[in-house]
């Protein structure tokens, strides 16, 4: 029951918002559905953790990884939907853009996302994920400029083509199971599967064609080099909010598939294939999006390819394995989410105020935009993984794993990443705050929401670095007993 | 066997070669419309086989997906893409960077790859060689016409070869996945071409042109 509401509270949410006829209704009505889906993810969470597995009939279940990925989803979509609420104010007219599709399609991205999460079945949550892209793409070409038509088309093919071999891959598992003696019925059932995982070692080269597949087709909208040309301009050509529940959320949502898949493919031939891969498309992610960062002219663009970075950390941390690893990783998913959504919140305010996202014409934002610039200089050494960030904790973790199980290449390639990252950021940020302010303008003061919002953001980055709380740590715990039972 | 099930596998077993033809085809045309219409042709060959299949199955869920196919894939998406070919008002060459004999060549060349590379599964997936040898070379000239045309509608149809691929490996080696799954990829294919086609008129409107290989605002 209450699976069915965390479901369609945000559907009800598209038609609810479009009844609306008055902007100031609108947004109070997102607000409030918004809150719904927060209060009936929060029982959601509560219930799996007072009683195990939930199962709605057939296609719906949600265990302790779905609880982990719901409650990453609810902090940063109702981050997302307060931010909005101040910063859309002038929203160009026209097909598909007005502030009532803003917040239908924001909701229905949402719905899409919950039922990847909540998807039962391997060949639902393939359905899902290609409707996550739908959804979002017309939000990514929100502003029909030039730009971001262009990134939005982009989008659209780059994904649907990759998402397009993840299928490939699911028939892949599918036929592996079926001919292992599952049931054709239930042989896309995730806890089937996974049960039956180990009478399947017989399909083993299946298998190994079923998980490429899906690691390219999944890995794709998780943004792996070489398949995330549509990433970096999605996100910088999509209206900040958007941007932050690409980059937190969706991206999420990719390598929770990943996982999913990556947990059958190791329980049934053994975790060397599947981890090695993983390793191999999170090294090569790390190594070049850092190496791109340097060169970045865009902020956006440069957040986007930090996002890149981390996943392929996330995806090094999955791939090292054991305990630590992937406790790290998963922790590293969150506190990622939380950081780019600061940063983000922080780029939307930087362009209110300059106008432009172009790094070279943004000057002197120590003087005329204090806050933001204080917020600017946190966020940026919180994503480069310093102490008492959260992220400092999480890429330890990962680093931890590394060096025990020996992988000293992957720890040495991270260790480097993680300073050119650094550098790259001191050198992009470093003018921007001190430089001469070019055309001083009157400093504005920051929107309530925009406090609120980097204020929680702030609050979680610092308490995840300092202590991880015991109810947190209970969940991250119960996401890692399904993935390695 | 019955009359009507030897018809169904004599119909199977050639139906391989339809949609190498369609392919090769695909390749050679100079139109977007002409494209069009070999993919509708080229899903009319996978509605066949759907048929015989579950006529040889006995099943009855392969009607249902057989109705689907033929409905969305022969009817309904050829028909949107053609008209929004008329609304366009573009120019209506596909506009390669490969000549139309060169395309040929290097279609012929996908097939006979994707016979080799079929090769070592053939034992492991079971079906039928040949057909699973289409579904690879399907896969590999989608992904071609999305690369070498130009023209945004192109890569639209590109990208459809490309599952239609992706939907014959399905139906040769699993015959098909359950029935709701099954719907649930129709409609998404059929909600992403509904987009796509938004997304060339906004092309248009934005930049007076539908020539994707011109986009490159966006880089690095």
């Amino acid at each position: 029951m209450v699976l069915l509401l965390t479901l369609f509270i945000p559907l009800a949410g598209v038609l609810f918002v479009f009844l609306c006829r008055q902007p100031h209704v609108v947004v109070r009505a997102a607000l409030t559905t918004g809150a719904l889906e927060i209060a009936a993810i929060g029982v959601t969470v509560y219930s799996i953790h007072s009683h195990g597995v939930l199962n709605a009939g057939q296609y719906l279940r949600a265990d302790g990884l779905t609880s982990f990925f719901l409650i990453n989803l609810g902090l940063i979509s109702a981050l997302v939907l307060v931010y909005s609420s101040g910063y859309l104010r002038h929203v160009p007219e026209g097909r598909f853009s007005s502030l009532r599709w803003f917040y239908g399609l924001v909701f229905l991205f949402l719905f899409t996302m919950v039922t990847v999460y909540l998807s039962a079945n391997l060949g639902m949550m393939w359905i899902s994920v290609e409707a996550t892209t739908l959804a979002s793409a017309l939000l990514v070409g929100f502003y029909n400029t030039e730009g971001a038509v262009e990134a939005g088309w982009k989008y659209l093919i780059v994904c649907t083509v990759g998402i397009a071999f993840a299928l490939f891959g699911t028939i892949a598992l599918y036929l592996a199971a079926v001919k292992g003696g599952v049931s054709p019925q239930s042989a896309l059932d995730w806890g089937t599967l996974m049960a039956a995982a180990p009478s399947l070692v017989g399909g083993r080269e299946l298998l190994k064609l079923a998980f490429v597949f899906v690691a390219v087709g999944y890995g794709t909208k998780v943004g792996f080099v070489p398949m995330h040309s549509w990433l970096p301009d999605a996100h910088a050509e999509a209206p900040s909010p958007i941007s932050a529940l690409l980059s937190a959320v969706l991206l999420n949502c990719a390598m929770y598939a990943l996982l999913r898949f990556d947990a059958i493919t190791s329980r049934a031939i053994g975790s060397g294939f599947s981890h090695t891969l993983l390793l191999i498309f999170g090294g090569v992610s790390l190594a070049v999006a850092s190496l791109l960062m340097i060169v970045q002219r865009d902020l956006k663009r440069l957040l986007a390819y930090s996002s890149i970075e981390h996943m392929g950390i996330v995806a090094i941390g999955i791939g090292l394995g054991g305990a630590l690893g992937l406790y790290g990783a998963l922790l590293h998913t969150f506190n990622h989410s939380i950081a780019k959504t600061f940063l983000f919140v922080t780029a939307g305010n930087v362009q209110g105020k300059f106008g432009t996202l172009r790094m070279e014409r943004i000057r002197g934002m120590a003087s005329s935009l204090p806050w933001t610039g204080g917020a600017l200089i946190l966020g940026g050494l919180a994503i480069t993984g310093m102490p008492p960030f959260g992220l400092f904790v999480s890429e330890l973790m990962i680093l931890t794993a590394a060096f025990s199980t020996a992988h000293y290449f992957i720890a040495v390639l991270m260790l480097a990443a993680i300073s050119v990252v650094f550098g790259a950021l001191l050198h992009h940020f470093q003018p921007m705050l001190m430089g001469k302010p070019e055309d001083v303008r009157v400093p504005t003061t920051l929107r309530a929401s925009e406090v609120t919002v980097m204020g929680v953001c702030a609050l979680c980055l610092v308490v995840l670095g300092l202590h991880i709380p015991a109810a947190f740590a209970a969940v991250l715990r119960g996401a890692m007993a399904v993935l390695q039972p | 066997m019955g009359l009507f099930e030897t018809a169904a596998a004599k119909a199977l077993a050639s139906s391989g070669v339809f949609l190498f033809m369609t392919v090769l085809l695909i390749a050679a045309a100079k139109r977007t419309s002409t494209c069009i219409a070999l993919f509708s042709l080229q899903s009319l060959v996978l509605t066949a086989q759907i048929i015989a299949m579950s006529r040889m199955h006995h099943s009855t869920e392969g009607f249902v997906i057989a109705v689907m196919v033929l409905t969305v894939k022969v009817v309904a998406i050829p028909y949107a893409l053609y008209r929004i070919v008329e609304e366009l008002k573009a120019p209506r060459d596909v506009s390669s960077s490969t000549s139309s004999s060169q395309s040929v060549f290097i279609a012929a060349g996908l097939i006979l790859l994707s016979f080799f590379a079929v090769r070592p599964y053939a034992g492991v997936l079971g079906g039928d060689q040949a057909m699973l040898a289409a579904s690879v070379a399907l896969v590999l000239t989608g992904g071609f016409l999305m690369i070498s045309r130009k023209k945004a509608l192109m890569q639209v149809v590109g990208l459809l070869v490309l599952d239609n691929g992706i939907f014959l490996a399905a139906l040769t080696t699993t015959f098909g996945m359950p029935l709701v799954i099954e719907i649930g990829i129709v409609f998404d294919l059929l909600m992403g071409v509904f987009l796509m086609g938004l997304f060339v008129f906004r092309i248009r409107d934005t930049f007076n042109h539908v020539d994707v290989s011109k986009l490159r605002r966006l880089r690095g």
